[in-house]
């Protein structure tokens, strides 16, 4: 079982998300920016792995700058972006080493066999 | 012969330039082949004559005079006199004259050789030179796009006045000097000074090469560069011209646009996965025989979507390149073929035509719907090939759908058929205008052909077709 820190502004899909990551025996916890998740990330709460929108209310590369911060705060936390926007190559470049990215719209099975590859890396 | 045996009279009549002796009275008393030839005179006309009365009175000019009358009693030689005139006959022409005091024995008031050089064509050149160098200066500086022109060593020439003031800079500042060492070194980019090197020797242009940077007095600016080799007809020496061009405002609405489109991007996304997760809630608390139905009904909002990406990527402006569309949308199925289907290949043959966006979701829908059937249907061993084909066949093109699989007969005939995945492929070849190709028994697999109509436009410079 891990611990997941979900990071999405919209409040729905972040809860049918840590619906659908609970239902496979998972804990989440949740943030609804980069502000909410830092803090999370500085406390001594136990995360495994990370999964953010990357367009985070505003900021368009909100999620891509969260987890450059997160990763240097926890270096071994896994990451999985997710965005309805294109992926550019520029993007990509800026993901953190090991990522896994899952474009929007995601079904169950899609966002399970992401975290699958995800926490097996 | 050695060269002291040839008679000075020979060397005379042999050098291309006119000359005339003068006695200390400015008679003549001998003139060359080459000066009768020059001004069309002849030793009658000229021998003995004041060289002020020659012609009409051509030589009479006064410089030739203090030249002849003050300069020459005091100075053994003078070079260089220019004479523009309108000479009888010969017409207008520039003669550089050049004197020497010349003695004889016997003779010691002495004798004015003068030698006379028909530089017309010289002077003309140099003029013309003049003149286009001054229409270049102004060309250049009617031009509102900034620009320099280099010598081969990369120092500036000339600045174009627009560049000047643009960049707040003086024409001393810049004669001579490198672009690489101009106002704060924004020019000074490695990559920009490569390829700079090479347009001069390899007559390689550099074609819009973008710098963004901060620029005194004008805030932070995006430049296009774009330099190319000159060369003036008849003249070896090469030079660049580098022009500036301020993209600044255009870069601005791209981004502009950039920033609309992935807001609506990121919105329509978001309510297509508001509604994917409406879909995986209800599909929690429903029976286990229509939990496929719901999961259907994901992956083709999810194709949807994926639609829109891919168009989005195949775009080329108004239009979609079908082929290009092709390959996005096999590239995307083959990415989700894993597990025991990953022996699946889905390969591509398209010719270059055009869709029109409007029309591009509900072709995608049906490719989509196609491959997946065969997907699902034709490979019970998870291994095979998938060929998705557009050919254009007069005003109307086939899309076709072939896989090797274990085709129509090889079916298990217990499971029901795909009656709404047909239904869907019914609907969108009446959508496009399109008609079904009647189903024939292949040899290997199944095959199936939609003749669609020609509502795309193939590249220009091919034939056109009817929209």
């Amino acid at each position: 079982m891990a611990v997941v820190l979900v990071v999405e502004d919209d409040v729905f899909i972040r809860e049918i998300a840590e619906m659908m990551i609970q239902d496979w025996g998972h804990e989440t916890l949740s943030a609804s920016d980069g502000d909410e998740a830092l803090l999370l990330l500085r406390s001594n709460q136990h995360i495994d792995a990370l999964f953010t929108d990357i367009y985070l209310k505003h900021s368009v590369l909100g999620g891509c700058e969260l987890a450059h911060q997160a990763i240097k705060l926890r270096p071994k936390l896994r990451m999985l972006y997710t965005t309805g926007n294109l992926v550019t190559d520029k993007m990509r470049a800026m993901f953190v080493e090991g990522a896994q990215f899952l474009s929007k719209p995601y079904t169950e099975h899609q966002l399970q066999q992401s975290f699958t590859t995800l926490l097996a890396a | 012969m050695a060269v002291s045996d040839i008679a000075a009279s020979d060397i005379v009549e042999t050098v291309p330039s006119a000359l005339i002796v003068l006695d200390r009275n400015l008679n003549i008393t001998s003139a060359n082949r080459a000066f009768y030839q020059t001004f069309r005179t002849s030793a009658d006309e000229t021998e003995g004559c004041l060289i002020y009365n020659l012609g009409n009175r051509q030589w009479d000019i006064p410089q030739l005079r203090t030249l002849l009358e003050s300069v020459i009693p005091h100075r053994a030689s003078v070079e260089g006199f220019e004479v523009e005139h309108n000479f009888p006959v010969i017409g207008r022409r520039t003669m550089l004259v050049n004197a020497r005091k010349i003695f004889r024995p016997g003779d010691s008031d002495g004798s004015i050789l003068l030698a006379i050089e028909d530089v017309s064509e010289e002077r003309a050149a140099r003029a013309e030179s003049k003149r286009n160098w001054q229409l270049t200066q102004s060309i250049v500086d009617t031009i509102r796009d900034p620009l320099v022109v280099l010598e081969t060593n990369m120092t500036i020439v000339t600045a174009s006045k627009a560049f000047l003031t643009i960049f707040g800079i003086t024409e001393a500042e810049t004669r001579g000097r490198r672009l690489s060492e101009l106002l704060q070194h924004q020019w000074d980019v490695p990559a920009l000074r490569n390829l700079m090197e090479k347009v001069l020797p390899d007559n390689k242009p550099i074609e819009s090469f973008e710098i963004e940077d901060d620029f005194p007095g004008l805030g932070r600016r995006v430049f296009n560069l774009n330099a190319r080799k000159i060369s003036q007809p008849g003249n070896h020496a090469h030079r660049m011209l580098l022009v500036f061009e301020d993209v600044t405002d255009r870069k601005q609405r791209e981004r502009d646009a950039l920033s609309l489109t992935n807001e609506i991007s990121h919105r329509i996304k978001n309510n297509l996965q508001v509604i994917v997760g409406l879909i995986a809630y209800e599909a929690k608390w429903t029976a286990a025989p229509c939990v496929q139905g719901y999961k259907t009904m994901q992956a083709r909002i999810g194709a949807i979507a994926q639609l829109y990406d891919l168009i989005s990527q195949s775009s080329r402006g108004r239009t979609v390149a079908v082929d290009a569309y092709l390959r996005e949308i096999a590239k995307a199925m083959s990415a989700s073929l894993i597990g025991n289907m990953s022996g699946i290949v889905i390969e591509v043959k398209g010719e270059p035509l055009e869709i029109d966006p409007d029309r591009a979701v509900p072709f995608g829908l049906l490719v989509n719907e196609l491959t997946t059937n065969a997907i699902k249907h034709a490979f019970p061993h998870g291994t095979g090939h998938i060929l998705l084909c557009v050919e254009k066949f007069g005003d109307e093109f086939e899309l076709v759908v072939a896989d090797d699989g274990i085709g129509m007969k090889g079916k298990d005939s217990t499971k029901p058929p795909e009656k709404r995945g047909s239904d869907y492929v019914a609907i969108f070849v009446r959508q496009l205008g399109g008609t079904m190709i009647p189903w024939k028994q292949e040899p290997i697999g199944t095959t199936v052909r939609i003749r669609l109509p020609l509502l795309l436009v193939p590249p220009s410079g091919t034939e056109q077709a009817a929209a």
